[in-house]
């Protein structure tokens, strides 16, 4: 190990390790280093420490001595955030969440379980699954993702369309303030005693503190589910087909779009079946008890081919089902086969306007010279259209940044809104001030500032330079790779 | 440092972190640096950014149990095992004269001395017996005496190997009971044959594994099959055609086959099983098997017929053997295969299945019933020496 790159700040490293021992406090730059990003595209600053707290105790206690040692501190789960929540600005205290990883207490009269946050999403379906339930909030990153970071980032996911988003399920939270205090947001009880500050705290990506217990719903899994993949010759059609299916009183458990290119890049790793000549897909999934669901599936695909739909095709096992969703889910990572780097945007337009939004976005991308894909929560009129170019190229950074801007623009002027579910972080927060008026982003600043009015909860997220807030951490030298 | 790592291979990866947890060594610690993304970033850091080889890097590459998890998981088609043998390799070339990396190559070179590997495996077994082994060597009890093998015929080659013809004698006796079953006789490449070279090839000691390839190559010469059922030397024989790089290479490798693949595309010349009765097992997917050869699936095919088969609920993680990791990183290894052990119980199966020598005598080492494949299959068609 190099004596240079050792982080020299003595003090603040001794009295980590005084709560930690030495094992779980990473002082070599070489390590530190690794921390700068995580599944977004910007990259901060290497933090001073990275902590691996098992304890609430312990976080707590972590968390004491940044505020002694007056050192900004940032909370990171699997690193798998899409918006640059967990990125380092400045030279932050990293406090990773990986090792509080028990499911505490699982209460399947009231169905809710007490999870550690850096419990996996997957790993908790998958203990709860034989019992009969599951956690329904189901990002794309659900394998890796912590339940800790889906309460920071109020996560989503293709079946949010029935069941909501994280916020739905959380039934209560034990947390650490920035200031050390720990206390309980929501409950089990109906109705808590006070203020529900749960909502606040929820999507507040580690700027109000740390969440070290998570109170979780179960939900029951359906008796019966199908999946349907329609296939069409034409965008205008397939996004008509999704206002169709709804118009028709039907609320599919999820009802996710891929565009051609993307359906392409995709049967390239799952090799699902997935029909690789066709210009758009619906991946539509129903659920309920046996019967209801059959008449479902039919009649989501009559309202497919009356939209023009070229082939439907029913799932026939639990097997392919997976396949399917395997391939929806790994789609970020997917396109990298074409290009090795991708801007991701998850703006969230009405329904109504998704052809049109959709259009603009191509255009855009044609005009910058960059490829787009789309993939997309078609159901809940939220896009993730991602720009795909090659960071070395000379030049592209300003060109995908410049598309990206205006993307979010055609979005907002649709009447949308910046996030329907990765968060605001560090990518998104420059576009703040686009969605909302200095006097709401000055209201967000002053409840943020009511949880933590030093300033060290992962400063410099979600508000935009400039207010409040902000400035506290301008964007790194170089942020944009 | 130019690590030697193709540059479109290394930018890949987009940093999505979905093989963070089908890599054992981040599942244990949770931490970036011991994770396929915090590995990969840290070769980009050397190569592309120029930063210092130091011992934290060195120790990041050398935690890695090169499994490969992580590349069956990767949307991206990341290929991991490329980076990995490339950096290893450059390091092992940067540290040619060090102390600890002589002890290395001087140790897995050793295992190309049959002769060497035998006594050594009968000294510490006796030495198991009056207790002088330290209990954190990896091992469970080793047999004292071995039954020579015997060649039946000349239909296909059968690969002994090292460490395991030394340990493991049985599973080739199995192997050539069930083929012989078939009607195909076995000959049997000798001492020349002995270490495939994997070992010495994950250590980065290309030249050393070369060696040994062709040792290999030589003793078992012809057209006939060769039939390999140890996972992790079916997985280095399949690569002399990349390691070699020669036509004659590539010839041998493809005339390669695990033996659960070729007793799979052979499934009705097998018996029948003596008995209407089924012993359950779980089966353990050794990670060369599953995520090099991608073979897993012939496994359940040709045991299906024999045994009642449970599948583990850890989507083939990896049970921290891997190969000489056991030894290097014992802590490590431990700790990935106390989540093994927890996969195991919860399957409630009594005996586990394993096609790799490493795998079983590292879960053997922790008190688990384990057994190979073929001597299921040998057990079940001619009624079980022990009655499983
Ligand atoms: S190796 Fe593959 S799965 Fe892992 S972070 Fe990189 S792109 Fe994602
Ligand atoms: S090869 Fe195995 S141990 Fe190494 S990074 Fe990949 S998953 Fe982890």
């Amino acid at each position: 190990m190099s004596a240079t790159s050792e982080n020299s700040d003595t003090p603040l490293v001794d009295d980590l390790r005084a709560v930690l021992g030495r094992d779980r406090v990473t002082v070599s730059g070489t390590e530190r280093r690794l921390y700068r990003t995580d599944a977004a595209h910007q990259r901060g600053d290497t933090p001073a420490v990275v902590c691996f707290p098992s304890t609430t105790e312990e976080v707590r206690s972590v968390v004491l001595v940044c505020r002694k040692h007056g050192r900004p501190f940032v909370p990171r789960g699997s690193g798998t955030g899409l918006a640059g929540g967990a990125v380092p600005v400045g030279s932050p205290v990293v406090i990773v969440t990986t090792r509080m990883n028990r499911v505490v207490d699982v209460d399947l009269e009231e169905r809710v379980a007490w999870v550690q946050p850096g419990v996996l999403n997957l790993d908790l379906t998958n203990l709860v699954r034989p019992l009969g339930f599951h956690f329904a909030p189901d990002p794309s990153s659900q394998q890796a993702c912590t339940i800790g970071g889906n309460v920071a980032t109020n996560s989503g996911g293709p079946h949010c369309l029935r069941y909501g988003v994280t916020s739905a399920h959380v039934v209560g939270l034990e947390v650490v303030l920035p200031d050390g205090e720990v206390v309980e947001l929501g409950g089990p009880e109906a109705e808590p005693a006070c203020f529900d500050l749960r909502g606040a705290f929820i999507g507040s990506e580690g700027t109000m503190g740390i969440t070290t217990q998570v109170a979780v719903r179960l939900t029951p899994n359906p008796p019966a589910v199908m999946t349907l993949l329609l296939a069409f010759d034409d965008l205008d059609a397939a996004a008509g087909c999704v206002s169709g299916i709804i118009a028709s009183g039907i609320i599919p458990a999820a009802l996710e779009m891929m565009d051609g290119e993307m359906v392409s890049a995709v049967e390239d790793f799952v090799g699902a079946g997935y029909p690789r000549d066709a210009t758009a897909v619906l991946l539509v999934e129903v659920e309920g008890l046996p019967g209801g669901v059959a008449d479902e599936a039919e009649r989501v695909s009559g309202v497919g081919y009356s939209f023009g739909a070229r082939s439907v095709r029913i799932a026939e096992d639990e097997a392919e089902r997976n396949l399917l969703w395997k391939g929806r889910k790994t789609a970020f990572g997917a396109v990298a086969r074409i290009m090795p780097d991708y801007y991701l945007h998850d703006t969230v337009v009405p329904r109504s306007r998704l052809v049109d939004v959709l259009r603009k976005v191509r255009e855009i991308a044609r005009r910058h010279r960059l490829l787009v894909f789309n993939v997309f929560h078609a159901g809940d009129g939220n896009l993730h259209p991602l720009l795909v170019f090659d960071a070395r190229e000379a030049g592209v950074a300003e060109r995908v940044h410049a598309a990206g801007g205006e993307i979010v623009e055609v979005s907002l002027a649709a009447g949308g809104v910046l996030s329907g579910e990765h968060g605001i972080g560090l990518e998104k927060r420059e576009y703040m001030a686009q969605m909302f008026t200095q006097d709401d982003l000055d209201a967000q600043a002053a409840v943020r500032m009511a949880f933590d009015p030093a300033g060290l909860a992962n400063p410099g997220k979600v508000l935009p330079a400039g207010s409040r807030c902000g400035e506290l951490g301008d964007l790194p030298a170089g942020a944009w790779i | 440092m130019n690590l030697g790592i193709d540059e479109d291979e290394l930018a890949s990866c987009v940093n999505c972190g979905l093989c963070l947890p089908h890599c054992p060594t981040f599942r244990v610690t949770g931490a970036e640096p011991l994770s396929p993304r915090g590995r990969i970033s840290a070769m980009r850091g050397v190569q592309v950014d120029g930063e210092v080889v130091d011992g934290a890097f060195v120790e990041v590459i050398e935690t890695c149990v090169q499994c490969l998890g992580c590349e069956t998981a990767c949307p991206s088609g990341v290929p991991f095992g490329a980076l990995m043998g490339a950096t290893r390799a450059s390091l092992a070339s940067k540290r040619r004269s060090g102390h600890q990396s002589r002890l290395t190559r001087a140790a897995l070179g050793l295992l190309g001395a049959h002769g060497a590997v035998l006594a050594g495996a009968r000294a510490l077994a006796l030495g198991q017996r009056l207790r002088v082994v330290p209990r954190r060597v990896p091992l469970p009890l080793l047999p004292l005496r071995q039954e020579r093998l015997r060649s039946t015929g000349s239909d296909v080659w059968l690969f002994t190997g090292c460490v395991m013809d030394a340990v493991q004698r049985d599973i080739h006796q199995a192997s050539i009971r069930v083929l012989d079953r078939m009607g195909l006789g076995v000959s049997l490449p000798g001492n020349e044959a002995s270490c495939c070279g994997a070992l010495s090839e994950h250590a980065g000691l290309t030249d050393q594994a070369r060696r040994m390839a062709s040792g290999v190559m030589k003793a078992m010469p012809g057209e006939s099959p060769i039939v390999v059922n140890s996972a992790g030397c079916g997985a280095a024989l399949k690569n002399y055609g990349q390691l070699l790089a020669t036509g004659e290479a590539e010839r041998f490798s493809a005339r390669v086959h695990d033996i659960c693949e070729f007793l799979a595309q052979r499934k009705t010349a097998l018996p029948p099983p003596s008995s209407a009765r089924r012993t359950t097992v779980a089966v353990q997917d050794p990670c060369h098997l599953r995520h090099v050869q991608k073979l897993h699936e012939s496994v359940r095919a040709v045991l299906q017929p024999y045994a009642r088969l449970i599948e583990l609920d850890d989507e083939g993680l990896c049970c921290g053997a891997g190969g000489s990791f056991s030894i290097l990183h014992a802590d490590l290894a431990v700790a990935v295969r106390e989540l093994k052990l927890r996969a195991i119980e919860r399957s409630g199966a009594a005996l586990v299945v394993s096609a790799n020598p490493g795998c079983s005598l590292f879960l053997q080492a922790a008190g688990v019933d384990v057994v190979h494949p073929v001597q299921l299959i040998d057990w079940a068609i001619s009624g079980g020496p022990d009655g499983r």
